[in-house]
């Protein structure tokens, strides 16, 4: 009895022995490989085909999902480096590096909503760098800067159970004046705009397109009609397919497709305008991968990489920020995406917020 | 060595006997001084450092983050609302369970614990995940089975899950308590002729009333510590632990987490007082530990007993099967299917993070075990004085919702000389430390056990103090280390609130994906890892149930 007691002390402390072991091997640096990536802030000559090569050395993302992985390790295999990642939302990232003294977590800020990477260049978290390829993107989603470069586009759509509806003797909305009907009460979800980008994108959208005045009575209009606000992203998508509402305001990706054709539902683009928020990629400033992830941005916008991207997020070709990037086609109609102003998203973030809690506020 | 002569030879081992002495002295001071030493670095000042981050700022006192309990002072009565229900729920299902085994056979009593564990092994968000699928609107039970359609949201949607799975510890201390207490005076109401519902009421009842005190207060404080819960299924029924979760994801604001987090600790303090007031009580009655099986006539409040304790526990089974299932079968316009692609999906999800949880979990486990023989041995067993704020420190990231006690973490350890911000380290003293508390509690217990008198005759045969603690009170708390080693392990396992905040990309661990496979609706696969992190638990509790009742039989 004794010598399996013994032999499981044994085990736990070679485990702890391997975890100590574990600690203390993060990054080791290959010196010498990559200082000729460092300085090429500027340089739009393409010079491939240098094959480039991390000696096994590790780059750090935070992310908004983990659907990304086949793209990481795409990466990881083309260059020699390990990809490791963690989905967190932005206001986390920006909560977690102010709160822990402004060292970045990462190398890398993958996805989430334009209006926190605006604020984590303004707070001089992030890294300068001009990636090869930029002059074949449409320029709006590029920093003037070159703080930050968007990755492609989240629309904003309905996710609608017909068959509730019907049941209800409701007919399908198709606009966004449509929601705002008494009738729709108590039938529609929403995220909390402080936590889903897309639900700030479409806020955002709404105000854009209406105007501030006539938006925020429409907002007032619709907040009737919804009895909480998610607390998590996913939220909308969720509930409704769960059947616990009848419209969800989701972001109208091939996911949102798929789970549609799945559940007997409809993604519905709303005719009156289609909201939109771009999608940041980053760079933080002060990390042991910073070079990592310059290559990485690089290697994103190669075509190649970017037809996987547009695969991996489910992009219709008009969410694509590169010109010529053919994604899915989910009938996306380009001329219905609302004009918005993109220099206010992070700009007027505070404000439309404070004031939408107020709108709301107990929900 | 070259001495014989005789007198020297025993003048020199007096000598060095002084010398030896002298050193156990020096080693004895330096446990001591450096147990302190790690309870105050890390419990004491993160927790102060939370304070401090609520109520400075640029330097001085500032205290207008508090001023959402103004605007905002729903919130804290949801809390203490949605608290106080869930404690009193949560008590009278552990009440009825715990009277139950009074009248069941022992197998199935048996089969009631092992349920009970199976609750107290699942990660806590769990409950949320199958009760909108049940419940809701649309759910399998309410729509399917009883054509209702409720709505699931709010305090009852958050009172119900937190029952749920509050209930399997408070009927685990239940039974326990019951267990060790003398039945004589049972014995004696029966042999004259007193009826059940006499003798459960007036009796065995007023008997339990410290443990029942002390369940009662114990989910509040989890119920108040709770945020997953009421972030999935309260709707608009938010409370302060969401809204200073939230603060930090959604406004990235952590002096208002941080303040909120204060006014959450002020009831959760009051309510840890009153608890450990009731403890102690506990524990002086729970003296008798003579296993004897008594019987009653099945009548009178019998019944009411058996209908909450079977309702419960349907409702629990229910649960896991639907977890199980879950796992299993997928969906496709509306029909039901069977399949193994969540278990093939959820194996990227799984990759190294399942063992860096199993190998955090078990040295969270060890350490907090030998830290807490260390901290009760000074302050229970040798009585030190200091030793016993120190013990009432130690209990602090019991009290604190597991959120609270992680910031603490991220601002008292993000400046050198002690950064440890991003490192492996921090999160695995997080989770040691997190435990301790509960670690103190088991081994003191079992240390209620160990005569007095045997101590305090070998000490006055001249043993030392760390031959004492060495020699005689570890391996008589073995059942006690078993048994926190077992505690710790589950709960790091199953932990998120306090790792939450202080996960690095590389280091993950398997809560945190099932967290994030929750949050973002892939209930499927999570439903994939919660099995597989149910059965991990599962295996180590009953290993290490194997190995404990074993080497106790050698012992005896």
């Amino acid at each position: 009895m004794k010598k399996r007691l013994l032999l499981i002390m044994l085990l736990v402390f070679s485990m702890i022995i391997y975890a100590g072991c574990s600690k203390e091997t993060p990054d080791v640096t290959d010196p010498g490989v990559t200082d000729e990536q460092n300085n090429d802030i500027g340089n739009e000559v393409e010079e491939t085909e240098d094959r480039l090569d991390f000696g096994g050395r590790t780059m750090n993302v935070v992310t908004t999902s983990e659907k990304y992985v086949e793209l990481f390790d795409a990466f990881g295999k083309e260059v020699n480096a390990k990809v490791e990642f963690l989905s967190m939302s932005s206001g986390e990232v920006i909560a977690r590096i102010e709160a822990e003294g402004g060292k970045p977590m990462a190398d890398l800020w993958f996805g989430g909503g334009l209006d926190a990477f605006m604020a984590a260049k303004d707070s001089g978290l992030l890294e300068q760098y001009v990636p090869k390829e930029v002059d074949k993107i449409d320029s709006r989603f590029v920093d003037s800067d070159n703080y930050w470069i968007a990755k492609g586009l989240t629309v904003v759509g309905f996710l609608v159970n017909e068959e509730y509806l019907q049941e209800k003797g409701l007919e399908t909305p198709t606009k966004w004046t449509d929601l705002a009907d008494p009738k729709y009460k108590g039938e529609i979800i929403m995220s909390n705009p402080a936590i889903s980008g897309t639900n700030y994108g479409a806020v955002k959208g709404i105000l854009d397109m209406m105007g501030e005045e006539e938006g925020w009575k429409y907002l007032e209009k619709l907040n009737e009609n919804i009895p909480f606000y998610g607390k998590r992203g996913k939220d909308p998508e969720e509930k409704t397919v769960a059947g616990e509402f009848a419209i969800g305001i989701v972001p109208a990706d091939k996911a949102s497709f798929d789970v549609a054709e799945k559940n007997n539902l409809r993604v519905i683009y709303p005719e009156d305008g289609i909201p939109w928020v771009p999608e940041g990629v980053a760079i933080f400033k002060g990390g042991d991968g910073v070079d990592i992830a310059k290559a990485f941005i690089d290697f994103m916008l190669r075509d190649e990489n970017q037809k996987l991207l547009a695969e991996l997020d489910g992009k219709d070709s008009a969410q694509m920020i590169k010109e010529g990037i053919e994604g899915y086609d989910l009938g996306l109609p380009k001329d219905k995406l609302i004009e918005q102003d993109i220099s206010t998203f992070g700009s007027m973030r505070e404000n439309i917020l404070t004031k939408w809690e107020e709108l709301t506020k107990g929900k | 060595m070259g001495i014989r002569n005789k007198t020297l030879k025993v003048m020199n081992s007096i000598k060095l006997m002084n010398k030896e002495k002298k050193t156990l002295d020096i080693m004895n001071s330096l446990l001591k001084i450096f147990t302190a030493l790690l309870v105050i670095v890390f419990v004491l000042y993160p927790f102060l450092s939370v304070f401090g981050k609520a109520l400075y700022s640029d330097g001085r006192t500032n205290l207008s983050e508090f001023q959402f309990i103004k605007g905002e002072f729903y919130l804290v009565k949801n809390s203490l609302l949605s608290a106080s229900i869930t404690a009193l729920l949560s008590t009278t299902f552990a009440l009825a369970l715990g009277l139950m085994t009074f009248f069941v056979s022992e197998r199935q009593k048996k089969i009631i614990m092992f349920i009970l564990l199976l609750t107290m092994v699942s990660p806590p968000f769990i409950g949320s995940l199958t009760y909108i699928e049940l419940f809701g609107r649309n759910g399998f039970i309410t729509r399917d089975i009883l054509k209702l359609s409720i709505n699931p949201y709010g305090l009852w949607g958050i009172v119900s899950v937190q029952t749920l799975g509050f209930t399997s510890l408070n009927a685990v201390l239940l039974i326990g308590y019951l267990d060790s207490f003398d039945k004589t005076m049972i014995e004696s109401a029966k042999s004259l002729k007193a009826n059940t519902t006499s003798i459960l009421l007036d009796i065995v009842v007023p008997l339990m009333k410290p443990a029942i005190a002390v369940s009662f207060l114990l989910s509040f404080i989890r119920s108040m510590a709770d945020f997953s819960s009421p972030m999935i299924i309260g709707g608009a029924f938010n409370t302060l632990a969401t809204e200073a979760y939230l603060s930090i994801i959604a406004k990235g604001n952590s002096p208002r987490a941080s303040a909120m987090s204060v006014i959450l600790f002020i009831p959760s303090i009051i309510v840890f007082i009153v608890y450990s007031h009731f403890l102690k009580q506990q524990q002086s009655a729970s003296k008798n530990l003579r296993e004897s099986q008594t019987r009653m006539k099945k009548s009178g409040v019998y019944h009411l007993v058996k209908i909450l304790g079977l309702f419960f526990i349907l409702w629990l089974i229910i649960q896991y099967l639907a977890i199980f299932t879950s796992a299993f079968t997928d969906k496709y316009k509306g029909e039901i299917y069977f399949t193994f692609d969540n278990i093939k999906d959820s194996i990227p999800h799984i990759r190294d993070s399942f063992i860096r949880s199993i190998i955090y979990s078990i040295i969270a486990g060890v350490f907090s075990s030998l830290i807490g023989l260390i901290l009760s041995f000074y302050s229970y067993i040798m009585k030190g004085k200091y030793m016993k704020i120190l013990d009432f420190i130690s209990n602090m990231p019991y009290i604190v919702p597991g959120t609270f006690f992680g910031l603490g973490y991220i601002f008292a350890f993000n400046k050198s000389p002690l950064k440890l911000t991003g490192t492996a380290l921090i999160v695995i003293l997080n989770l040691i430390f997190r435990q301790l508390p509960m670690s103190i509690r088991t081994i003191q217990s079992s240390m209620t056990q160990i005569e007095r008198a045997t101590l305090n005759s070998a000490k006055d045969l001249g043993a030392h103090n760390l031959y004492i603690l060495k020699d005689m009170v570890f391996p008589m708390s073995y059942s006690g280390l078993f048994l926190s080693f077992t505690n710790a392990f589950i709960s790091s396992m199953t932990t998120i609130g306090s790792i939450i905040f202080l996960v690095y990309p590389s280091r993950k661990l398997a809560t945190f994906v099932l967290f994030d496979l929750v949050s973002s609706g892939k209930y499927k696969i999570a439903s994939v890892l919660s099995c597989i992190i149910i059965i991990v638990c599962l295996s180590v509790s009953l290993l290490s149930y194997r190995i404990f009742n074993r080497s106790s039989k050698n012992v005896s």
